[in-house]
């Protein structure tokens, strides 16, 4: 559970303390052995060892009072034990090793990319980074030489990678900048010194990890501030990056951006259209992409490649390669004839409000199958709340829900708004996924609303 | 905590498509019974020499995939209890006795669709899935099916049938009455399904050499005519008194005619949820609509005459230049009951498994009305 918590001692005690039944933690993912687990492991096992010793050193080689009874303690509880004492060979693993490691290779491309001469794009924001990059990335690459770190590489470390693999012809770098804690976006701005930002959004997404909101909404603003007079894009859809811009921050939403103006809006499953307008001369785009909130992004991809020289039938062609990516409102249709888009990756409340919005948009008998939102912290109630009665409201036929401690509020928000559908419940999500097929039929709508890890209960 | 219904599911049996029924118990009958979480599942397995067997594991697909025998060496054959319920008894170190509550039948072909288990059952008085014994036995004989059916008053093809004794005795007389019929024909053992052992034949000596394979397969083999410019359909229906069609469909064949390979084994993974017939079969079939109300009609009435209850489907012939429609044959247990037919049709698995419990049930209710025995003082007098 440490490999599935990152090595962060923070969450791996959260799970620690939420944990009741240590027979069935691994349900979704297995344990990778890589060199650190390894290592990790025998430690642990030496601790073990060491721990159940001393208390049969106790019993046996000394004389004190109830020796029997704590030497006994010790070597039951050697496991309970050997699960928070872990934490200190690691703590002094990251700091004795990984860390010294990682400052080195971060040290050389922090070098390396003040070299480079490419626009440096760097996009903050609670949720929709990634799709904000694959787009932006689809979009220049028509006429552009671009590159971004694949997968989810965010961190300083992961960015850092990415930057030794960098060739130096590269026109365009975007970088997505992950945060945790307060100061990570800081601590990446100044790895990166980017030219041109974007702030997708902001929200409870990982509020557990910061506690209160302003928090959240700091940390964000962090690109903001390191920015300063240089353009900072932000969405306009989200009240909270709303509310926190700056006369110079650039707003983008589906109505409009930097003096854009949006016009026939329409979305379906074949993908989204609408009609770009400045000073009376329209630009037509298309995308493969699922739902009216993505006009905002595509709509900004437009006009920020139009700040960076490109034409309006180079941003046409490449808006209309954008494509739904893997996990993230994709739509596949099964031999039966059921729909399913898969929005796995999607764990955040306005993500959530959006795909539903799409959903009700939909015609044919809809599912909605989701084991609720991950680290909403002390919004939890609220947030699981809020999906049940927008699901109510979208008078979304079925609703599949996974047993935990957050469902049981979509369930209460569904009845809250009168609820006339069926909720269906499953012990684990593989259930449901397995049950699916045998539920649905020809013309349904399967939606598939994000994962649910191991380490959360 | 609400007591669960306990189901059982009989499979496999001396049959030639013993592991067609395999599949048909799993996709969708078990998966779907679990799925539900409301019953207790039993799957009971029978051999294909007819021994019957019970373990949990057997709930699960895999448990058949490769070589099966050596499982059974070390299991013992459960025992059939008729008392006020019925029950299995397993044998073990403490021997185990389960009451069933009502049992899903998933056995195609001879001792099982043919209506022998449906007998057991009901002498059993346990309500059970599909058709009764009488419509079953009936549904299994070709020959009989187009008795049934054509004294009613619907089309069939002509035909002639004969019983291996007449085979034996007078084979020569016997090519002469079918050889009046319009070639090409088709020779079809009577009781086998899933289109085992069926020929198409052209002339006399082909005629004699289907006859004399078909006649290994079965003791009454079935001639009759082939329909030219041939469509085929297929109606999956459900119901007891009031009657739901799923979507007439129409098997794109690849080869000359539908049989078993184009059936279970080139349409897709077999045994896998999207079940049998999805790569090959246009659902719903592109006929005119005349045809389609036509076949419709025809349907629920051979559902009527043969007395099917639960589920069955109705198999056509159709001469494309003429608009003839034929009744050709009705098969009580439609392979994985024809899920995939039913989703096309908006039924799914659940509702699909749900509904056919549910007709089982009302069916039982039923017939325990029916007054069988009265006082009678013949006994007395004696």
């Amino acid at each position: 559970m440490l490999q599935a918590s990152e090595y962060k001692a923070q969450d791996y005690l959260a799970w620690l303390h939420d944990v009741k039944d240590f027979r069935f933690v691994e349900k979704r993912k297995q344990i990778k052995w890589s060199a650190k687990t390894v290592l990790l492991v025998f430690v642990g096992l030496m601790l073990l060892i060491s721990i159940a010793s001393s208390g049969l050193w106790l019993i046996i080689a000394t004389n004190l009072p109830f020796r029997h009874v704590l030497g006994a303690a010790i070597i039951i509880l050697s496991p309970i034990l050997l699960s928070y004492l872990i934490l200190a060979p690691l703590t002094i693993i990251q700091l004795l090793v990984q860390k010294p490691i990682e400052f080195v290779i971060i040290y050389f491309a922090k070098k390396k990319l003040a070299e480079h001469h490419g626009v440096k794009i760097a996009i903050a924001g609670s949720y929709g980074k990634t799709s904000m990059r694959e787009i932006l990335k689809t979009v220049l690459s028509e006429d552009k030489e671009v590159a971004a770190p694949p997968h989810s590489y965010n961190t300083p470390l992961g960015i850092s990678k990415f930057i030794k693999t960098l060739r130096g012809n590269e026109e365009v770098l975007i970088f997505e900048l992950g945060e945790y804690y307060p100061g990570d976006v800081k601590r990446l701005c100044k790895l990166i010194n980017p030219d041109i930002g974007i702030i997708t959004g902001i929200n409870e997404a990982h509020l557990q990890k910061f506690k209160t909101i302003e928090k959240t909404v700091q940390t964000i603003y962090e690109l903001a501030d390191f920015l300063g007079d240089k353009p900072l894009y932000v969405n306009g859809e989200s009240i909270l990056a709303r509310d926190h811009a700056r006369p110079n921050h650039i707003m983008y939403s589906r109505e409009g951006v930097n003096s854009w103006r949006m016009e026939n809006a329409h979305s379906d499953l074949s993908g989204t259209s609408f009609v770009m307008e400045k000073n009376n001369v329209p630009m037509e785009i298309r995308s493969s992409l699922l739902g009216l909130h993505q006009i905002g992004p595509l709509a900004l991809s437009a006009d920020l490649a139009r700040r960076l020289g490109s034409t309006p039938s180079h941003i046409r062609a490449g808006t209309l390669k954008t494509k739904p990516f893997d996990h993230r409102l994709a739509p596949s249709v099964d031999r039966n004839g059921v729909t399913t888009l898969d929005d796995s990756y999607n764990g955040n409340p306005d993500g959530v409000k959006a795909v539903i919005a799409f959903l009700a948009s939909l015609n044919g008998r809809r599912f909605y199958v989701t084991p609720g939102l991950v680290e909403m912290g002390s919004k939890k109630e609220e947030v699981h709340r809020e999906i049940g009665r927008e699901l109510a409201r979208a008078q979304i036929e079925k609703v599949v829900l996974v047993k935990n401690s957050v469902t049981p509020f979509i369930e209460e928000g569904l009845y809250e708004e009168k609820y006339e559908g069926e909720v269906i419940w499953f012990d684990e999500a593989l259930k449901s996924f397995a049950a699916l097929p045998r539920i649905t039929v020809k013309g349904d709508i399967v939606l598939l609303q994000n994962d649910w890890p191991d380490q959360y209960i | 905590m609400k007591n669960k219904k306990t189901i059982a599911v009989i499979f496999g049996g001396k049959s030639a498509e013993h592991d067609v029924s395999i599949i048909t118990a799993h996709t969708p009958i078990i998966d779907t019974l679990l799925t539900l979480d409301e019953y207790e599942v039993i799957p009971i397995y029978i051999t294909k020499e007819g021994l019957w067997y019970s373990e949990k594991q057997m709930n699960y697909m895999d448990y058949f995939k490769g070589d099966i025998q050596d499982k059974f060496t070390k299991l013992k054959p459960l025992q059939l209890s008729i008392g006020e319920k019925f029950s299995i008894v397993l044998s073990g170190m403490v021997s185990k006795k389960i009451d069933i509550d009502l049992v899903f039948p998933a056995m195609h072909g001879t001792y099982g669709e043919d209506g022998s288990l449906m007998g057991i059952l009901r002498m059993a008085n346990v309500p059970f899935v599909g058709c009764d014994m009488a419509a079953s036995a009936v549904a299994m004989d070709k020959v009989l099916t187009k008795q049934v059916v054509s004294a009613a008053g619907l089309p069939v093809v002509r035909y002639e049938w004969l019983t291996q004794n007449v085979w034996e005795k007078d084979r020569k007389g016997f090519i002469e009455r079918a050889s009046v019929l319009q070639w090409p024909l088709f020779v079809k053992p009577v009781h086998l399904g899933s289109s085992i052992a069926i020929t198409k034949v052209k002339d006399r000596s082909e005629l004699e050499q289907a006859l004399e394979v078909a006649s290994h397969y079965d003791n009454k083999v079935l001639v009759e005519e082939s329909v030219e410019n041939l469509i085929e359909v297929t109606l999956p229906i459900m119901g007891n008194d009031i009657l739901t069609p799923a979507s007439i469909e129409r098997p794109l064949n690849k080869t000359e005619f539908f049989n078993f390979e184009d059936k279970y084994l080139s349409g897709g993974k077999k045994g896998s949820d999207s079940g049998v017939n999805n790569n090959y079969s246009e659902i719903p079939a592109n006929i005119p609509p005349d045809l389609s109300k036509e076949v419709l009609k025809l349907g629920k009435a051979v559902y009527k005459v043969l007395g099917c209850t639960g589920i069955a489907r109705v198999d056509f012939l159709i001469d494309s230049k003429t608009n003839q429609v034929f009744v050709n044959e009705v098969n009580t247990l439609p392979g994985s009951l024809y899920h995939h037919n039913w989703k096309a049709s908006g039924v799914s698995n659940v509702d699909l498994i749900q509904k056919l419990i549910q007709l089982a049930e009302e069916r039982f209710a039923k017939d325990q009305k029916v007054v069988r025995t009265f006082e009678s003082s013949l006994l007395k007098s004696l």
